[in-house]
């Protein structure tokens, strides 16, 4: 301490910086008295907590006026217990149905839901409608929530197509083709080789809504796309058009491929994917496990109108499901149940369905009498992943039918097999119709969870 | 190091004090308790400025010496300072101690904790002068250093009436104990509050009207130059009274010196802002000012999400390094706790 103390010290004249600096080296190698600087410190800390100015701030742009209404407050309340996990697996149920009641959710509850979205993509669509201008507004904040901004919300405004976000423009052209089915196509004609590959795909899938002969030249060179995803969807509405020249293309080759053989039928793949076949939407490479000319084989099948199949084979859909048909069986079935599928045709789906129950043709059958062939299955099988997962594919609600076969196969598992009821348990609770909730009394948890729906829908109503 | 070891080394006579101490209290339960209570008293006296004095050289050492290891050997130091400073009495100090190792997580730690050290050496220096300074300036001193303040005296001074504003709540675990605190404001008085309630984890805390609502009830302050904590002297009841009035964001600034003036060592003051544009990173006003969140905060998304871009209520938590939001008032008037 053989020097003075820094000129200005003792006078307060010293900056912050310089302080921070010679506490951090040490006081006594700038031969500084610590207690001096010290006070010094507490001066200037003081003075900066007070004196601190408020700074320029950027506050985002405020965000549109709500168009829906809010929910109703015990709904709202509902949704907050269930978000702290009160029957959380009904959520996608409440999202749902708010998203049809067109109301929006309460601002605070929004980034959490977005958190949920950003997890889980299937209730993305129901976000897009139930969290409102606000929710779009987060969006465009936070890089995680962005997705929502590809999903649609209600009432579109004018300029939509031109300027809206891509979920605007989807929602838009659905509304549209609904109203006005060539205008929608029009439109889309109009500016189609500007729109994005993703956009392009599901534009033609909003075109299943209302199709018809006259959107067939459209899809037809849609079929010329460089996107297989685009040229795919185009296929397989063009297949539901039985006068359409791509149907008129794979008749022509189903007709050689199938044949009549005595009181049986015979099938014999192609022996190549030309090009002609992969414009129409047949893939050239199999998925793994698959044997290549098969697969070609299935994906004409599943491309043919299934109209075209009684009269080139002298038999009606019923005989020809359960034909016998040698090699091949398996690929040519499974076009069809394919071909049932995509051409919604419920005669085609029965027929397939007595001869092998695959859950996904229940889909194409009318609610009552799906509810009934999956009665029947529920009946004749024990409770296993496999009838746990063919009930999954039954939509909701359950047909009371269904419901009752259901409940009965609880009551008896339970009694018999507890361990294994569970899962059965939960899966009724979420489709069946609530207003089952009185019946259910021998099933606890399953009548908690009906009641729990039956206020839940009752407050959204 | 090894002389401020050697310092410490009192703390050894100090324990044979307090054995000292315990004879003098069994002692005195002969000779009448308010003589026994006056010894105690005196003895803390004693052992607080030991405690503190021994705190100032042990901060001019640090300085001395420069804190540019303290990353490294801080939080040991921290710990020996801090037990030590329990057995001075001195708790309120202990704990500013205990918490120092906070600021080593932060880039800027070096001006932190030299801002840190310098307050507790204010502390430390406020508390050697106490005589000379005023009254509720000297409670704040003994309150910030540690001494405790019975709940009947609280009681015993005249309570504040009004409405108050429950503006916000907030439970912290430490030291298996719940802290709840709850802030309030007053309709008429204009006055800020904050009760403070213990329990143990699990079991559950005292009940309170919860944020957004409105109370008739009379409050009696702790002593102090800038009191703020209070005891709920008597509560009426509920009263419908809608969102709270507020401050500017622009007003800030000057209130808060005026609360530092008073009282330097506040690190925590309620604010109800009025008219605020909750930004990513803080709370604005339309003429372009703003207050900083704490670094801690994150992205106030619920806090965005009932604002939506446009000016609202917002009740939050004053400290050096930003604001904590508590509660806010949506366009409809519904609370959102935050």
């Amino acid at each position: 301490m053989t020097r003075a103390v820094p000129g200005g010290w003792e006078a307060g004249r010293v900056t912050w910086e310089e302080l921070v600096s010679t506490a951090l080296v040490g006081a006594d190698r700038r031969a500084v008295p610590p207690e001096s600087l010290l006070e010094r410190a507490a001066e200037q800390v003081v003075r900066m907590r007070a004196g601190r100015r408020p700074g320029r701030g950027g506050p985002p742009p405020p965000a549109a006026a709500e168009t829906l209404p809010l929910v109703p407050r015990a709904a709202a309340d509902r949704l907050a217990r269930m978000l702290a996990g009160e029957q959380g697996r009904l959520l996608t149920e409440w999202l749902e149905t708010a998203a049809a009641r067109r109301v929006r959710v309460p601002a605070e509850m929004i980034p959490g839901l977005l958190d949920l979205g950003a997890r889980d993509r299937s209730i993305r669509a129901y976000l897009g409608a139930v969290t409102g201008a606000r929710g779009r507004w987060l969006a465009g904040l936070n890089s995680a929530w962005t997705y929502l901004l590809a999903e649609p919300a209600h009432v579109p405004p004018d300029e939509v197509w031109e300027l809206g976000t891509s979920g605007d423009r989807r929602a838009f052209l659905t509304a549209l083709r609904r109203r006005d089915p060539a205008a929608a196509r029009e439109l889309l004609e109009r500016g189609w080789s500007a729109e994005t590959p993703e956009d392009r795909a599901v534009f033609v899938t909003i075109l299943a809504d209302g199709l018809g002969m006259a959107d067939e030249p459209f899809l037809e060179a849609v079929l010329d796309d460089r996107r297989r995803e685009v040229r795919q969807a185009a296929a397989d509405l063009l297949t539901r058009l039985p006068r359409s020249r791509l149907a008129l293309r794979m008749t022509a080759r189903a007709r050689r491929f199938v044949t009549g053989s005595g009181s049986g039928l015979r099938a014999e793949p192609p022996s190549a994917c030309d090009g002609a076949m992969e414009r129409d939407g047949v893939r050239a490479r199999p998925p793994a496990g698959m044997e290549t000319r098969g697969w070609w084989l299935q994906q004409v099948v599943a491309h043919t109108p299934l109209s075209f199949w009684p009269g080139h084979l002298g038999m009606p859909p019923g005989e020809i499901a359960a034909a016998r048909i040698g090699d091949w069986e398996r690929e040519v079935r499974m076009g069809w149940t394919r071909a049932a599928i995509l051409q919604r045709d419920a005669t085609w789906a029965r027929a397939l369905f007595e001869a092998e129950p695959l859950t996904d043709l229940l889909a194409v059958l009318p609610p009552e009498e799906r509810s009934h062939r999956a009665a029947e299955l529920v009946a004749g099988h024990p409770v296993d992943g496999q009838m746990v997962m063919m009930l999954g594919g039954v939509p909701r609600p359950w047909g009371h039918r269904l419901a009752r076969a259901v409940l009965k196969k609880i009551v008896e598992t339970t009694r018999n097999q507890p361990w294994n009821a569970g899962e059965l348990i939960r899966l009724a609770g979420e489709r069946f119709d609530p207003a089952m909730h009185e019946h259910a009394g021998e099933v606890p948890e399953l009548a908690a969870t009906l009641r729990f729906r039956f206020d839940m829908l009752k407050e959204l109503a | 190091m090894r002389r401020v070891k050697e310092r410490w080394g009192g703390a050894t006579t100090r324990n044979t004090g307090d054995a000292g101490a315990d004879r003098a209290r069994a002692g005195a339960e002969g000779g009448g308790r308010a003589a026994a209570r006056r010894t105690q008293a005196e003895q803390r006296e004693s052992r607080v400025a030991a405690g503190l004095s021994e705190l100032e050289r042990w901060l001019a050492d640090q300085i001395g010496q420069g804190i540019a290891q303290a990353r490294q050997t801080g939080p040991a130091d921290w710990d020996d300072l801090a037990r030590r400073l329990v057995d001075a009495q001195t708790p309120g100090v202990a704990g500013t101690v205990t918490r120092l190792s906070r600021v080593l997580a932060a880039e800027d730690w070096p001006g932190l904790l030299l801002a840190e050290y310098a307050l507790l050496h204010l502390l430390a220096v406020a508390h050697r002068r106490a005589a000379a300074l005023p009254e509720p300036l000297r409670q704040t001193v003994r309150a910030r250093v540690g001494f405790p303040v019975t709940r009947e005296s609280v009681l015993a001074t005249p309570a504040v009436p009004d409405h108050w504003d429950v503006v916000g709540c907030r439970d912290e675990e430490q030291d298996r104990l719940v802290a709840r605190r709850v802030w309030l404001a007053g309709r008429t008085t204009g006055r800020l509050a904050m009760v403070l309630s213990f329990s143990p984890v699990g079991q559950p805390l005292e009940s309170f009207p919860p944020p957004g609502t409105t109370i008739d009830a009379d409050l009696a302050f702790y002593p102090g130059a800038s009191p703020l904590r209070a005891l709920v002297a008597e509560r009426r009841n509920l009263v419908d009274a809608g969102p709270p009035p507020g401050t500017k964001v622009s007003q800030v600034p000057a209130l808060i010196a005026e609360v530092l003036a008073a009282d330097p060592w506040t690190d925590s003051w309620p604010l109800v802002l009025d008219g605020a544009v909750p930004c990513p990173d803080g709370l604005a006003d339309d003429e372009g000012n703003a207050l900083p969140l704490h670094p801690s905060a994150g992205v106030p998304w619920r806090l965005l999400a009932v604002s939506g871009g446009r000016p609202v209520t917002v009740a939050a938590e004053w400290t050096p390094r930003g604001l904590l939001p508590l509660t806010a008032w949506d366009e409809e008037g519904g609370v959102v706790r935050l």
